[in-house]
């Protein structure tokens, strides 16, 4: 089997004899369990394997002896084109080792009394957040805003949002 | 417009703090070529009883910016009522 033997990095390689398996043996389907064990032990060097790179190798492969058809490319560049997102969402969860931000909900009440205070008629904001760490149970958080924390807040979010249009648009 | 299951009063608290720091992942042992950029937060969140507690998280960029959102449409909301 050609696909093997295929050089351009242990990662395609991986990948492809995976692939190779599925279309000419037609195991069940490429699970991402299968994919994940093929390439995880691998030095990966980028999970953001650039698709024009992708491309580009395998039309070169098309065209050697031995090599892979071009149907066979067009199913290998379908299938990284929609795993690759889950593959690379699945990395950065691994890899991130602080709590994530798994939902969030939230209601305003028209609040006329409280518990703790004779506040008249306030609006409140409750939101409730759900964060997690990777592979554990959910934490709930629920807080409460009154209208001006909840602009305090998004004068905050705003700031982030500018900080990260600035990243965005630096070339890297 | 109230929740089918709403929380008792003293299990909310009042946020006293909200940090915040834009970050970007480079590298890990499981993937070299990580670049990803997060948001990461850390709240002080004050309870019933005035005890202060550290609250940190995570999010993607997709993430904030749906959380930016839900918190415009709260503040669109509770200017309303």
């Amino acid at each position: 089997m050609a696909a093997g033997e295929l050089e351009g990095g242990k990662p395609l390689s991986g990948l492809l004899n995976a692939l190779a398996q599925d279309t000419f043996h037609g195991y069940p389907g490429i699970t991402e369990e299968l994919l994940r064990s093929q390439l995880y032990p691998e030095s990966i060097a980028s999970a953001d394997m650039d698709f024009n790179q992708l491309e580009a190798f395998l039309t070169a492969q098309t065209k050697k002896q031995g090599g892979i058809t071009s149907d066979q490319a067009a199913v290998i560049s379908k299938f990284w084109k929609s795993h690759k997102t889950k593959i690379r969402e699945s990395l950065m969860n691994q890899s991130r080792w602080n709590s994530g931000l798994r939902g969030l909900s939230w209601r305003v009440d028209g609040k006329s009394q409280s518990r703790h205070s004779a506040q008249i008629h306030t609006p409140v904001a409750i939101i409730e957040l759900e964060l997690g760490k990777y592979g554990q149970e959910s934490e709930f958080l629920c807080l409460e805003f009154d209208e001006v924390k909840v602009n305090q807040i998004l004068k905050t979010l705003s700031e982030v949002e500018e900080s990260i249009s600035t990243l965005i648009s630096q070339p890297n | 417009m109230e929740a089918s299951s709403e929380p008792p009063l003293d299990a909310k608290s009042d946020l006293v703090d909200f940090q915040w720091k834009l970050g970007m992942a480079v590298s890990s042992d499981t993937c070299r070529s990580l670049k990803y950029p997060y948001v990461a937060v850390m709240l002080k969140v004050a309870d019933h009883s005035g005890q202060v507690k550290t609250k940190c998280f995570e999010m993607t960029i997709p993430q904030f910016q749906n959380f930016y959102r839900q918190f415009k449409e709260i503040a669109a909301v509770i200017e309303t009522v």
